[in-house]
């Protein structure tokens, strides 16, 4: 099983070194960690705007959308909010980069109006990236994960 | 006064908002649902919110996304425009609970003048005069046989929270009038939530004169002076103008003077227009009360010189009204034609889509307020006036002159726009008369 606490450990002694691969085996278990985005060496095109003559399917209340970014899929926001990691400040962040989800597995909190709304995956796969910081606002459609979904 | 207020609308309204703002040194905070994301006067907005997917009731009509954006922009106001929640006295209350000012008036008056049977006793111990009709709301259908019997027929039944010309039923006899009232009952509950109707005389030709005012909260209230908005499409005005030709001056200053009574009385504070229907005796009926900034301030404030949004946010803000009754003086004529994305010779139809060429008129006393630029595309998801063409001259035939010029040079395409109907208008030989009813237009279009 592999341990939460030692992947993220992982992840930040790759942010503070600025490596962008970590392949770690041992006799147990094999962890790949990929950090950073635009890893091409050739740019890819532009993500074009969503054509006004054609809106997204209206999402359902509170649940997130998504869309395609170079294989990976974003998750937006829903709603207007303060976006939290955490289901509180002394509690470890509901995912992290390398995350596993499953579409019911809470991602984060938006909280407006004093309600703390749970965000939830509703796509199967890795998170990638955390694309807001904790206590940051969001707006409606604003990208907040990045997932690689499988 | 306020920082920071945040435009809980969209459009030309919200353009107008962000104007006045910028204007009194306030930051401010634009809303906007994805089908307004490359709208062109957010970039003059201080911050913009994504609240939510083109439909209205997921955008702009959400109170709960408005609070919220107003609470994460940390706002100290909000402004509604008109329409979407400008009249809703729920989300007034909220702005209020959230301690966040809402510019317009409080709950309890919007509610008692948005009440069409409490505005009339209102207006009625004010001394505003009123329609013959009910005094309540109607309980049975006796009650409103003898209601008609004595005021006289053709009657008009009206839901007691409506307006817009909407759920309502003219009867022209006894038998007529028995078989609407509980039709008239389902539809007021259907669109209005409450089956409360009453009855009121109907007149079958008038002409729409109302009165813009303003109420402080410090009790004072001044009148603006009058609109002539005659020129109706079903229950939709498409020109209006000030002052209102034709009319004797002592009469409109009667109803003026009575329309600030009411606003006192209300205890009303923000800007509202008291709309009346004038018979062909120029006597007066109040028909209801718009507790908002409406979309054809501008011709008011074109005749006056007093910036109305300006008014609204500075009450709102609790100064009082910085000028006295005596020191408004109308001057000139003004127009305004709204300009909208239809096609007037197909039945009005709504041409949403992409605006290539836009050349709007300029000049001595022409006024544009549109928030569209070449390149715009028309949403099909809200109403579809892209604009507002006002016009000011010393006189109303210089007014109607300058008019058929800046609607010479207004260019737009390829999407059809009502620009062709209004210039026809302008050479209508009766319009330039000046004087006509609320029916004129229909029956012209027949």
């Amino acid at each position: 099983m592999i341990d939460i606490r030692k992947l993220k450990e992982l992840v930040r002694l790759m942010k503070e070194n600025d490596l962008s691969e970590l392949d770690l085996r041992d006799n147990d278990e094999t962890v790949t960690l990929k950090r950073g985005v635009n890893q091409q060496a050739v740019p890819g095109p532009p993500v074009p705007a969503p054509a006004p003559e054609a809106p997204p399917p209206e999402p359902k209340p509170k649940e997130a959308t998504t869309s395609s970014e170079d294989g990976f899929v974003a998750i937006e926001s829903p709603m207007v909010g303060t976006f939290y990691a955490a289901p509180n400040p002394d509690a470890e962040p509901f995912v992290g980069s390398g995350s596993n989800v499953a579409p019911d597995t809470v991602i984060c909190l938006i909280e407006a109006m004093k309600v703390f709304n749970e965000i939830k995956a509703e796509t199967t796969g890795l998170i990638e990236k955390i694309l807001v910081n904790n206590g940051e606002t969001v707006e409606f459609g604003q990208k907040l994960f990045l997932i690689k979904p499988s | 006064m306020f920082r920071r207020i945040l435009i809980a609308n969209r459009g030309e309204i919200a353009l107008r908002i962000i104007r006045a703002c910028r204007e009194m040194g306030i930051e401010t905070v634009c809303v906007y649902s994805t089908a307004d994301a490359d709208a062109p006067y957010l970039r003059l907005a201080d911050r913009t919110i994504c609240i939510g997917p083109p439909s209205a009731g997921e955008s702009y009509l959400d109170v709960s996304r408005i609070i919220s954006a107003a609470e994460i922009s940390d706002v100290d106001a909000i402004h509604p425009g008109y329409g979407f929640l400008a009249e809703n006295a729920d989300f007034a209350t909220i702005c209020r609970d959230c301690k966040i000012e809402f510019i317009g008036p409080s709950p309890e008056s919007m509610r008692l003048l948005g009440d069409k049977v409490q505005a009339k006793k209102t207006a009625r111990s004010a001394r505003v005069p009123i329609f013959p009709g009910s005094d309540n709301a109607i309980e049975d259908e006796d009650e409103a046989v003898t209601v008609a019997a004595r005021i006289g027929y053709p009657v008009i039944i009206k839901a007691a929270l409506g307006g817009g010309g909407r759920g309502m039923r003219v009867c022209h006899n006894e038998a007529t009038l028995r078989g609407n009232l509980s039709k008239a009952r389902q539809e007021a509950q259907a669109a209005f939530g409450s089956d409360a109707i009453f009855i009121e005389k109907f007149l079958e030709s008038a002409r729409h004169i109302e009165v813009q005012v303003l109420g402080d909260k410090h009790g004072h209230a001044v009148h603006l002076f009058e609109r002539d908005c005659s020129m109706q499409r079903r229950h939709q005005k498409v020109i209006e103008e000030a002052p209102a030709p034709g009319v004797d001056r002592k009469k409109i200053e009667t109803i003026c003077t009575a329309a600030a009574r009411l606003i006192r009385a209300a205890e009303y504070s923000g800007a509202a227009t008291v709309e009346f229907l004038m018979d062909d005796r120029q006597n007066f009926y109040m028909l209801e009360v718009n507790t908002r900034v409406q979309v054809e301030h501008p011709v008011t404030e074109m005749v006056t010189g007093v910036d109305i949004v300006q008014q609204s946010i500075r009450i709102a803000a609790g100064e009082p009204i910085s000028f006295r009754q005596r020191e408004v003086e109308p001057g000139g004529h003004a127009m305004e034609c709204r300009i909208n994305a239809e096609d007037p010779q197909r039945e009005f139809m709504p041409c949403p889509g992409r605006i290539e060429s836009w050349r709007p008129p300029g000049g001595p006393g022409v006024r544009i307020d549109s928030h569209v630029e070449p390149g715009y595309v028309v949403p099909p998801n809200y109403d579809s006036m892209i604009g507002k063409l006002i016009v000011h001259a010393p006189d109303r035939a210089a007014c109607l002159a300058r008019m058929s010029r800046a609607l010479h040079e207004f260019e737009v395409g390829p999407i059809k726009t009502t620009i062709p109907l209004h210039r026809s208008l302008m050479d209508n030989s009766v319009f330039r008369d000046g004087g006509i009813d609320i029916h004129f237009l229909e029956r012209l279009l027949k």
